[in-house]
């Protein structure tokens, strides 16, 4: 059995250092591996990123993150990926990491995701230039997410997002704006590669739980949701391996 | 009415625009007089100046706040998926 602990949208910055730490110093007894869905500061300035990379640096499990909007808004995701790498945060963008668990392997492929909206309700890359470009990045980093699970020959593979891939775990906010909050291309992208759970964040008045049109659990882990420093899934590779060729 | 909800609006774009608050989790209803705030944030300070930045945009509205501050414990329990 693999325990991914996840928890997105923790929005830190200096008046909140420090608060998620006691909880997280437990996380081995809780989980095997932890990730983070993005939204981890308030404004994306690499101060606020200082005060991520204390907060999640040096646990005993391994910390993969993908950033959310917020840690773009300084204009500076480079440099805010850099502080986290450099405290030992794994940080995707199109990319995976493996993780060996009691002689079992967990893959998780990530990206920030964007919006765009849900099948039959979506936007296209068509007209002004804005719009070609909002719907293009979109499709960029959709292709790279399914690029990267593609690439993963794992037990268990797991999408991790910041934006949602279905519209199940955006239940509670108004549905106009659910183009803002995800895109069904990364969740076109889950279904196509074999993919056993995806992992986002983003919507703060959504539900915990969703489900790819293809069948792959979702979940959504704002931290408003999930009302704690992290919330825990247990996947058993066996039993997927069965489902899979049952 | 369509006064409301243009404040309404307003509101909701200062919490989300003002580098104090840059709130996009939180919820704004004018009623009348008053506002109604609710949804979550990552500290007790935030919700002060959640207060801060509407009282800016709209002095004589009355703040109602029902914005929590999240927790942040150990989990209770998990979720085995099968």
């Amino acid at each position: 059995m693999i325990r991914v602990a996840a928890v997105g949208d923790v929005h830190l910055g200096e008046d909140a250092r420090g608060r998620l730490r006691p909880a997280l110093e437990k996380v081995g007894e809780h989980a095997d591996v932890l990730l983070l869905a993005g939204d981890l500061t308030r404004h994306g300035t690499v101060g606020e990123a200082r005060v991520v990379a204390d907060e999640f640096g040096g646990l005993p499990v391994p910390v993969v993150a993908v950033l959310g909007n917020h840690d773009h808004h300084d204009d500076k995701p480079d440099e805010v990926t850099q502080v986290l790498r450099d405290a030992g945060l794994t940080v995707l963008e199109g990319d995976s990491v493996t993780i060996s668990v009691d002689g079992n392997t967990l893959g998780v492929a990530g990206v920030k995701g964007f919006g765009g909206g849900f099948a039959g309700k979506c936007g296209s890359a068509f007209g002004e230039r804005e719009m070609k470009a909002f719907i293009s990045h979109t499709s960029e980093v959709a292709e790279s997410l399914e690029s990267a699970l593609n690439s993963l020959e794992t037990d268990v593979k797991v999408a991790l997002t910041h934006y949602a891939p279905v519209p199940d775990t955006l239940r509670g906010e108004p549905p106009e704006i659910y183009p803002f909050l995800g895109s069904y291309l990364l969740g076109e992208a889950i279904d196509s590669t074999g993919t056993h759970l995806a992992v986002h964040g983003h919507a703060h008045f959504g539900v915990e739980h969703g489900m790819t049109p293809g069948g792959v659990r979702v979940r959504n882990v704002a931290q408003p949701i999930i009302r704690s420093a992290f919330t825990v899934y247990c996947v058993e590779p066996a039993v997927l391996e069965e489902a899979s060729h049952g | 009415m369509t006064a409301e909800q243009y404040l309404a609006a307003r509101l909701r774009r200062a919490l989300a625009e003002d580098p104090r608050t840059t709130e996009l989790g939180v919820r704004v209803t004018v009623r009348g007089d008053h506002v109604l705030l609710s949804g979550d944030v990552a500290s007790a300070e935030r919700r002060a100046e959640l207060e801060a930045v509407i009282h800016d945009v709209a002095p004589e509205l009355t703040v109602l706040d029902d914005v929590k501050v999240t927790p942040v414990g150990e989990p209770e329990g998990r979720e085995e998926l099968r």
